[in-house]
């Protein structure tokens, strides 16, 4: 029967105006779900369509814990996504999408993994909708999907049903009248999206699968077989996502290119349009080639963009030498093979002004610097020839390298020349070798810290101590330049130069004390710089954070916390400026937590952050140093939240505006930094050698324990715990042990006393420094660790069983 | 009340597509075709199964052309300048232009070269257009009091078009042939959800699974830009329409892309003419070329030359487009017998061809093999051959796509081969629990239809249904519940926060 309505159109306009404005009404979210829900049965579509609208709404405001309900306003959606009307069915894969959220969100482990998988089939299901906005939207819903079977993201490829898919069957709808929904309802779900007509379909489809690939490594290797072909895209914006999502699997490691990819791939440097070259050569940078025909075929294709294009000069000689750098093996045959075209011509004139000459030889210049430790095989008159173009090679490389660095860098590659290029070409010239990390180290940097960069980087070459020393304080001192990468989202880029620093810190060894110290706390401080760069990059993007991030960012931040706790307390000789740029970090953490973390306590973080910004405004005094932006706002901020009668509660974007003031401040170490480290060990010990016990009695572990750069006066503590119990505190006494403070090595036989009723068990040990601090109350006669402790050391395994008669 | 299907051609079969539709006392038919596998009577549907008397005026209510393909519009002028149809005549604009070069082109070779008796003359296909009213897409035409049509995309062919027809509250969709994926000049088919009865759908490729459209072109661009690399000529027969353009915007682009100088030509004749007709038709093709036609007409190819015959012994390499497509003769067989002893040349060949004709015989020979074009004629063919499998029609996957997007009550599947058709039937009645039937020629279907009677329902009903009451379906064994009347102080499992 057709309902007959009494509503005239003025009726559902306004009706239309109440409903999307519903939120704006102060009714109990009780009741509008319940007139919402109604709502949705109406009559007539556009009532419909905004009814749904207001459950997406109302989705992202409330918190359900009912599941029933959820499932319920899921499945109401669901229906509606087979209306007749194009809006309704637009709004209801809206609707589906957020409330399968909820649904994912509320279920744990595996019936978390299959509601997800539901709601995914669902919205593919409808991605050949035909309406092209409503395939849109459903392809957005889809990237926002975070967990997938693989099984049916292959699916999504297939346009057969595969196996493991072929008798799966998941809660929804296929048709307004079939109530079950087969996984194959997935098939091909992508190539769709790909193929359509409309390039806002297809760059749609094009960001979703970038999202995915993310899942699963596999689904990424089918993946870009497609995507290779969305390269030949007609659609500006759709082949720029498709290079997009290929640099993003190449970041993530998912990418596996193949010769036959790379026909396609290099294609696109040769595009019409400027910015799809751009992209090209910034993808080609992150990917691995893996052999010298490939690395051959991408030498080339750069070679013809630099033939075409002569104004991507600059951008590709950056490219060339990134790419020679990562490729180092294969450059040296590429050099041999070229050289000829390097060499100056019989008449004694240099084919310099030949753009191709020059790319040869940044090329060749890339190869000491390359991450492949391997021998240098570029003839050294190269880097002669290369000083000749030392301005064109030093624009391209800016980023990189300055011209200073850059001359002195070929200077002094080029000082072997006396060398016959035989001996080179066989390969035994181990002297380059040892400078290339400076080199790289000493990329671009502020015009101050010049001078004096370049002299310790070629003079202080003999002495390996200050070499180490003058390395890890350019990385430090360069890691403020990374900041504004960070705040630009270029998260990518970051972490890339983060891991590049770190594995040519990683490099070195050393037994002297201070250089481990100033190792070990580069290394601590890039890392907490690098999780500080996640933590702010989701900040950045912080209109999914409700969502998607709090999990993420709540651990983030917890290790932060823990990494800048161990840096504070686990480093002597730090100087005042660098406890208050260690200080300044904390503080920015806190109010991170404070400002964006709805689970943390307001008290309490606000008391620390009162904490430490007295401490700060203490030290700056002492050391008439002056307050930075951040900490002055944070200051005034703090001010106005005591004296107002709203609490914290209300002034938490005050908080979040203060943020935008912090720029990380360029640390300098000056002082000799020590590292306070344990090491610990129980002889002949493992899984098959465990020690005897008999259970209900204490046992006596011989531990053999070496200490550095501890003084008697910490208050050392041996943690010793059993699977799920709490961990039992054993103190050690410093003053009873012999050694000096640099290092002391002993044994000590701790005793363990709540063995457990079994024939064989393991106990984690560890040892921990008690943080003692001027802000926190010492009790003597408390039993146990009080203050927060720091690790020193890994935790080591000791296993123990009870003989065998 | 029930719908009747009288299946004239199509059925089983591909070619001679008519399906005659009685929609109460309403008779539609749909399309109009030849079969061009016959020459006897089997070539023209049996309209003696309308009317016996012979009045198909008065018994036929209009006539509905979904494209201008032969199987689908052969037959037109037959029926009203031979058989005295008189009545309305519906089909798209693009439709109504092309269709009276195909039915001239047609009684050409069939009078001209064959020698056949003429089954119609120039004069009656002038005669039998005059007679077509042209649609366009999404317009609904009002036939008469009761009967409304409107045409809908369908990608296919330029101008192809679906129509729906509706009877008081029964309404159907007769698809025509139609393409789900779009191609480079071509869109997607497009339709709107409608409450049906029943959709007649074609079947051409019921059992087929294609692969992705880009895996195709990249195959044929390898094939020919490998070929011209190595100084060799392309021999691409085609049909004047369709894949002529496709083929050719495909190489167009990519010539731009990768700078190619080699020339590509077209044999003169329909297929300039053909290009003249899509270069005006830009509103019935793909969104892409819709974008583009404000900077250029994606039609007006920049590579593209026309051909001259002094031109096939030239040397050097180049790419001619020349029909007719399966080298049944013509200028695509000139052209082949003088390319095809060099191996390094290469000949494509379309998805399908007609046994017998040379192009059939290439298919299934392996190079280098004797090919007898008549008793005098012996072709040693040494070039490449590589086949083509761009297809304008839809494959299995699309049509279920679509049966299951318009969820009809009815499906009656037809221009299909028997044995595939009955595995799409049993895909969908089991997939989607739809009735499906696959009626061979001359056979009817009757199909119950929906008729909705008028109910009066008192105020007070009226009230207490429009307002709110909430009822889910069960859709998880136990886990739905009800909720009607759900309040927040009954239920603590709802917070908010804001």
């Amino acid at each position: 029967m057709e309902t007959i309505c009494t509503t005239d159109s003025n009726d559902m306009d306004e009706m239309r105006l109440l409903l999307r404005n519903v939120s704006k009404f102060c009714v109990r979210p009780s009741l509008l779900l319940t007139v919402l829900l109604g709502f949705t049965k109406d009559p007539y579509p556009n009532i419909r369509e905004v009814a749904l609208d207001g459950l997406v709404e109302l989705s992202s405001c409330i918190v359900v814990e009912d599941q029933s309900l959820i499932e319920g306003c899921y499945f109401r959606a669901v229906e509606l996504l087979f209306d007749c009307e194009d809006s309704v069915r637009r709004s209801a894969v809206c609707a589906v999408s957020e409330w399968g959220r909820l649904l994912v969100a509320c279920n744990q482990d595996q019936s978390k993994k299959e509601w997800s998988d539901t709601v995914f089939v669902q919205l593919c299901s409808m991605v050949r909708d035909m309406d092209m906005k409503l395939r849109v939207v459903a392809f957005d819903a889809l990237g926002k999907i975070r967990m997938v079977s693989e099984d049916i993201l292959l699916q999504t490829l297939c346009k057969k049903a595969l196996p493991a898919t072929k008798e799966k069957t998941y809660c929804g709808q296929l048709t307004a009248k079939l109530l079950t929904l087969p996984a194959s309802a997935a098939a091909f779900a992508f190539v769709h999206g790909l193929e359509d007509e409309f390039h806002e379909v297809r760059r749609s489809a094009c960001r979703s699968l970038c999202m995915l690939t993310a899942v699963s490594a596999e689904f990424a290797s089918e993946a870009v077989n497609i995507l290779m072909d969305m390269l030949n895209d007609d659609s500006v914006v759709v082949r720029l996502q498709a290079l997009e999502t290929i640099h993003f699997m190449a970041i993530s490691d998912h990418l596996k290119v193949e010769e036959a990819h790379l026909h396609m791939f290099l294609g696109t440097l040769l595009d019409r349009s400027d910015s799809i070259r751009s992209a090209a050569r910034n993808t080609l940078q992150s990917i691995k080639l893996r052999n010298l025909a490939m690395f051959r075929l991408a030498i080339d294709a750069l070679m013809k963009n630099l033939e075409f294009y002569p104004q991507d000069e600059a951008d590709l000689f950056l490219v060339i030498f990134k790419l020679g750098r990562t490729h180092g093996k294969f450059v040296g045959s590429i050099i041999r093979e070229v050289f000829q075209e390097l060499e100056p011509s019989f008449e004694g004139k240099l084919a310099f002004d030949n753009a191709r000459t020059v790319a040869l030889l940044v090329l060749a210049i890339s190869v000491p610097v390359s991450f492949e430790r391997r021998i240098c095989t570029v003839p050294p008159q190269t880097f002669s020839y290369a000083v000749i173009q030392l301005g064109r090679i030093s624009r391209g490389l800016f980023d990189v390298v300055n011209q200073d660095t850059l001359l002195a860098y070929l200077s002094h590659c080029s000082r072997f020349s006396l060398v016959s290029d035989s001996e080179f070409f066989k390969g035994e010239e181990p002297a380059l070798q040892l400078e290339k990390s400076d080199v790289l180290l000493c990329q671009k940097s502020n015009d101050t810290s010049e001078a004096h960069l370049t002299s310790p980087l070629l003079d202080s070459l003999a002495n390996l101590h200050d070499r180490v020393t003058s390395c890890a304080k350019i990385v430090l001192r360069k890691i403020s330049d990374i900041w504004r990468l960070i705040d630009l989202g270029c998260m990518g880029e970051v972490i890339q130069t983060l891991r590049s620093w770190k594995e040519e810190l990683s490099k070195f060894t050393s037994d002297s004390p201070q250089t481990v110290g100033v190792l070990a706390f580069a290394l601590q401080y890039i890392h907490v710089i690098k999780l500080l760069g996640k933590v702010w990059t989701r900040i950045l993007s912080s209109r999914n954070l409700r969502y998607h991030g709090m999990g993420v960012l709540e651990v983030l931040l917890g290790k932060i916390d823990k990494r800048l706790q161990d840096m504070r307390y686990r480093f002597i000789g730090l100087s005042r400026e660098e406890e208050l740029h260690l200080l300044e970090i904390m503080l920015l953490s806190c109010v991170l937590r404070l400002s964006y973390l709805e689970t943390c306590n307001l008290e309490a973080s606000l008391k620390k952050i009162c904490t430490i910004s007295s401490r700060v405004e203490n030290l700056c005094k002492e050391e008439a140093i002056e307050l930075s932006n951040f900490i002055l706002d944070l200051q005034k901020l703090l001010c106005e939240i005591g004296n107002s009668s709203d609490g914290v509660f209300e002034n938490i974007y005050l908080l979040q505006k203060s943020l935008k003031s912090f720029s990380l401040r360029q640390i300098v170490l000056s002082g000799e930094i020590k590292h306070l480290e344990a090491e610990l060990n129980v002889l002949d010990n493992d899984f098959q050698n465990p020690l005897p016990f008999i259970s209900g009695l204490p046992v006596g572990i011989p531990f053999e324990i070496t200490l550095y750069n501890l003084t008697s006066e910490k208050r050392l503590w041996l943690t010793m715990t059993v699977d799920g119990t709490s961990p039992q505190f054993v103190f050690l006494d410093l003053h009873e042990f012999e050694g000096c403070d640099e290092i002391r090595k002993f044994t000590f036989v701790a005793p363990f006393y709540g063995t457990p009723r079994v024939t064989y068990f393991s106990l984690k040990v560890c040892i921990a420094m008690e943080c003692l601090s001027e802000d926190v109350q010492l009790f003597k006669d408390y039993e146990g660790p009080k203050p927060e402790l720091s690790f020193l050391c890994k935790e080591i395994e000791v296993h123990l069983s009870t003989p065998v008669k | 009340m029930a719908i009747e299907c009288l299946v004239l051609g199509a059925g089983q079969e591909v070619g001679k597509s008519c399906v005659v539709v009685t929609i109460n006392d309403k008779k539609i038919m749909f399309d109009c075709g030849m079969h061009m596998g016959y020459l006897d009577h089997r070539r023209y549907p049996d309209f003696s199964l309308i009317s016996k008397s012979g009045d198909f005026t008065n018994s036929l209510t209009c006539i509905v052309v979904t494209h201008f393909h032969l199987d689908h519009i052969g037959a037109l002028p037959y029926f009203t300048e031979v058989c005295g149809y008189n009545g309305p005549i519906y089909m798209t604009y693009p439709t109504k232009a092309l269709a009276p070069l195909m039915l001239e082109d047609y009684r050409k070779v069939m009078v001209d070269r064959r020698g056949e008796e003429e089954q119609f003359s120039s004069e009656q296909i002038l005669e039998c257009m005059k007679k077509v009213t042209a649609v366009d897409l999404k317009q609904t035409v009002q036939v008469d009091k009761d009967l409304q049509i409107r045409a809908y995309y369908a990608g296919h062919v330029l101008g192809a078009a679906m129509f729906y027809a509706r009877v008081g509250d029964v309404a159907i969709v007769y698809t025509g042939d139609y393409n789900m994926t779009p191609d480079r000049h071509l869109g997607a088919a497009q339709i709107d959800r409608l409450q049906l009865d029943l959709v007649i759908t074609e079947s051409t490729y019921a059992t087929t699974y294609r692969d992705s459209k880009y895996a195709r072109e990249r195959e044929f661009l390898k094939a020919v830009h490998k070929c011209v690399a190595g100084g060799g000529k392309v021999l691409i027969p085609t049909f004047a329409l369709g894949r002529a353009q496709e083929l050719c915007m495909l190489l167009d682009d990519y010539w731009e892309r990768m700078n190619l100088k080699v020339p590509i030509y077209f044999s003169a004749g329909l297929t300039v003419q053909a290009n003249m007709y899509y270069k005006m038709l830009i509103n019935w093709t793909s969104q892409k070329v819709k974008d583009t036609y404000a900077t250029r007409n994606a039609f007006d190819f920049k590579h593209v030359c026309s051909f001259d015959r002094s031109l096939i012994n030239a040397p050097g390499p180049c790419v001619l487009f020349a029909t007719p497509g399966m080298i049944s003769g013509g200028f695509s067989l000139e052209v082949f017998k003088q390319w095809a002893p060099y191996e390094g040349n290469l000949v494509t060949l379309p998805g399908y061809c007609v046994a017998g004709t040379v192009g059939h015989r290439l298919m299934s020979a392996k190079t280098p093999a004797q090919i007898n074009i008549d008793q005098d004629t012996q072709i040693d063919v040494r070039c490449q051959i590589h086949q083509l499998s761009f297809s304008p029609h839809t494959d299995a996957k699309g049509i279920l796509d679509l049966v299951k997007f318009l969820s009809p009550k009815h499906v009656i599947l037809v221009h299909g081969e028997k044995p595939k058709m009955a595995t799409l039937k049993e895909k969908i009645q089991s997939q989607m629990g739809i009735q499906c039937f696959d009626p061979a020629n001359n056979e009817t279907v009757s199909i119950p239809s929906t008729h909705y009677v008028k109910a009066v329902a008192s105020d007070a009903l009226l009230q207490s249904s429009l307002s709110p009451n909430l009822k889910f379906i069960r859709k998880c064994s136990e886990r739905g519940s009800d909720f009607g009347g759900l309040d927040a102080r009954t239920k603590p499992g709802l917070k908010v926060f804001r």
